[in-house]
């Protein structure tokens, strides 16, 4: 009996201390303000293309996939060189969310080797956020953050922090691309989480939002690099300014400066229960833009008290997306056509282009909608 | 209590073996590994299944039933692959029973045809999609490295398993081969409801076996997930465990045997399970988020429809088979 004790706790102490080799004390965010930060060099013209919700997934033909988003960078690249000349490229290409779901180790190994390709190809270096089906799949999610933070061409951090989420993390644009000049642009990374249940008991789930220490994090970087550099926060899933804005706007009809199209909830079907304090506290430090994804249907975008708030243009044809028609009497779809003034049918999907166009916080936005056709692919850029 | 369950554990005259000459028994523990090997084969596949299903249903609540459907033709060899695989348990589970030797022939056949079956048809289908470029090659890739030549693969090698039941069924006719050990039969009273409770309990023990497995290779142990990881494995544990002892070790006891312990057993299943209940609860009550963090890939379907339904389902399925079997134990007792 004393043996089988002494085995049974021995086994027990060995679980304990293999699971503890894992959980060492997670470092207090506000004494590591550097450790979040990359640095590109700046320049005008500073281009930034922001695909979203890529959704690969077990039943995603890799290949056919990769063979949409080589069209959709070709066309990017081309639109860049037509409209700002021949040296200008893609600069960083921001991954909003959500890049997988339900898929495995095999759709992270392509994919990645996919986006190294491409970023040697046109120059460009990409930083993935996390969403909420990111972790939703049968790779382990340190697999992805490892995957991610070792690829060459891929700007990725996660710290072992206080901070909520798995990775929040800043690129600061500089003028000669260290940390040795100043901030010229900050690009944060957020993580938006995933969702939660109110109880232990509860049946239905909400999604998550940008939490308190998040946006404390956020200013304190800004006031770490020097306060009101211009910022466009990047992250998964809408806050509710959307939807209030959205209710302003439809309801009220508020004047507020909006395009594109809104075609279903912005998170939990426009009930949103949980509000951030994300961009009503940044917008005080230097937050010129956010933009993100998670509905598919809805590339909406606003301008908040100086702030432009959109979502991006859905990438590629995963799990679903609008089929934008002409002829719909859809009130939302009619609005949405009207603002973009396109007169033919098409997706919902494509890709989103910031281009920085000076140091003081000014900038361009244009959604590319870009669809797969047999007698010629569709492609139209539309401003903000 | 737990003490007489061990000790009949132990002890050798309590199993059906006790009795079996060494030519019968080593069939009968090699049909016992074939079931278990076709079972981890099912559970893996059934992840498959279940990954793909999440996704089309995704689709098609998100208002893109063309999508669905698109995805549903290129991963229909995933879903075939399930199928034949559990023919496959099938077949080894009628060989495991034996309830006689008419029975047996008769059933291993049709499994075993089910099984030829739906090979073919996952060979025919791909050929056919391949030709008409709806796969783009023969090793496309994704979600496998050869997919779909690792289905036509797979399929080929059930339509061979299936082909040796046929055979070796129709030599055991006539020189009478198979000497494996009978276990309790299904009873004819109820059969129909029993059959869907076995089948239903089937999908949650391979459900709860893959989520364990896989929880292995991709649980988050960084993070302050630790006590929720932990949880989750258990209760993934724990819907398998709880229906594989009833069928892997009550069903090995003797007639004598079964009805001694099934109350006893069926008290320590229930008092494990309702121990890794609470330490699911109490660890999810310290993770709000844990399961759309940890969870939602070892439970595919949960996250699809945003309620916790499938999570309680893998939590409530030990109680509820351990409180079943005490019922039956309680009845057992008094006839």
């Amino acid at each position: 009996m004393k043996k089988k004790l002494t085995y049974i706790v021995s086994v027990a102490m060995a679980a304990v201390l293999l699971i503890s080799a894992g959980c060492s004390a997670p470092v207090r965010s506000s004494e590591h303000l550097d450790d979040y930060v990359f640095t590109v060099r700046y320049h005008d013209n500073f281009n930034i293309l922001q695909l979203t919700d890529i959704h690969w997934n077990v039943n995603t033909s890799a290949k056919a996939s990769m063979n949409y988003l080589d069209k959709l960078f070709k066309e990017v690249n081309d639109h860049i060189v037509k409209t700002q000349g021949a040296d200008a490229k893609i600069d960083l290409v921001e991954l909003t969310g959500d890049m997988f779901m339900l898929a495995n180790s095999y759709h992270l190994t392509t994919f990645i080797d996919y986006f190294e390709r491409k970023a040697e190809e046109y120059g460009f270096v990409y930083a993935p956020i996390w969403g909420n089906h990111d972790r939703h799949c049968l790779y382990n999610p340190n697999d992805l953050a490892d995957r991610f933070a070792n690829a060459p061409h891929c700007l990725y951090r996660e710290l072992d922090d206080d901070l909520y989420g798995r990775s929040n993390f800043i690129i600061n644009l500089t003028e000669d691309g260290t940390k040795d000049t100043k901030a010229v642009w900050m690009i944060a990374n957020i993580d938006s989480g995933a969702s939660f249940s109110e109880t232990e008991f509860s049946a239905s789930r909400d999604y998550d939002y940008i939490r308190p220490e998040q946006t404390d994090w956020y200013i304190a970087e800004q006031e770490h690099f020097g306060d009101n550099i211009p910022a466009i926060a990047y992250y998964h899933i809408p806050q509710d300014e959307n939807e209030k804005a959205w209710k302003a706007v439809s309801e009220d009809g508020a004047d507020i400066k909006n395009k594109f199209f809104k075609l279903e909830g912005f998170a939990d079907n426009g009930n949103e229960k949980y509000a951030s304090d994300f961009i009503d506290r940044a917008k005080d430090h230097g937050l010129k833009a956010a933009f993100m994804g998670h509905a598919h249907n809805v590339d909406w975008t606003f301008e908040y008290e100086g702030v432009v708030i959109g979502l991006g243009v859905k990438t590629g044809s995963e799990l679903y997306f609008a089929h934008i028609d002409v002829e719909s009497e859809d009130e939302a779809m009619k609005a949405g056509l009207k603002s973009v003034n396109i007169n033919e049918n098409f997706d919902l999907i494509g890709a989103s282009l910031v281009t920085l166009t000076g140091s003081d916080g000014s900038f361009d936005l244009e959604h590319l909608y870009f669809n797969e056709r047999d007698n010629g692919d569709f492609a139209v850029w539309v401003k903000w | 209590m737990g003490e007489m369950v061990m000790n009949s554990f132990f002890d050798r005259n309590n199993f059906v073996h006790s009795e079996q000459g060494g030519k019968q028994k080593r069939q009968s523990i090699l049909v016992t590994l074939c079931v278990i090997v076709f079972f981890v084969l099912s559970a893996i596949t059934f992840m498959n299944f279940l990954y793909c299903l999440s996704d089309c249903v995704g689709s098609i609540v998100c208002g893109s039933p063309d999508v669905a459907i698109r995805d549903a033709i290129r991963s229909c060899p995933i879903f075939l692959s399930f199928f034949v695989t559990l023919s496959g348990l099938m077949t080894s589970h009628t060989f495991y029973r034996n309830e006689n030797r008419e029975i047996l022939a008769k059933k291993a056949k049709k499994h075993a045809l089910i099984g030829i079956v739906i090979g073919a048809l996952i060979i025919v289908y791909t050929m056919v999609l391949r030709i008409a470029g709806r796969y783009l090659s023969l090793v496309e890739g994704a979600p496998s490295r050869l997919y779909p030549l690792d289905a036509v693969i797979y399929a080929v090698v059930f339509i061979a398993l299936g082909v040796f039941v046929l055979i070796y069924v129709k030599h055991d006719a006539q020189k009478q081969l198979f000497f494996g050990v009978s276990r309790a039969p299904v009873q004819s009273k109820g059969r129909g409801v029993r059959s869907f409770f076995r089948s239903f309990w089937l999908l949650v023990a391979l459900y709860g076996f893959c989520g364990f497995f896989y929880s292995l290779f991709i649980v988050d142990f960084r993070h302050g997930y630790v006590f929720y990881s932990v949880a989750m494995m258990l209760v993934s544990l724990m819907a398998f465990f709880t229906i594989a002892v009833w069928e892997l070790f009550y069903n090995n006891l003797t007639a004598a045997a079964r009805k001694k312990y099934t109350l006893p057993l069926a008290l320590v299943s229930l008092a494990v399970s309702v121990v890794s209940t609470v330490i699911y609860f109490i660890a999810l009550k310290g993770n709000l988020d844990g399961p759309s963090n940890v969870g939602f890939g070892l439970l595919p379907i949960a996250f699809s429809a945003s309620v916790n339904f499938a999570t309680l389902l893998v939590v409530a399925m030990p109680l509820v088979v351990s409180v079943t079997a005490v019922v039956k134990g309680i009845h057992r007792k008094h006839n």
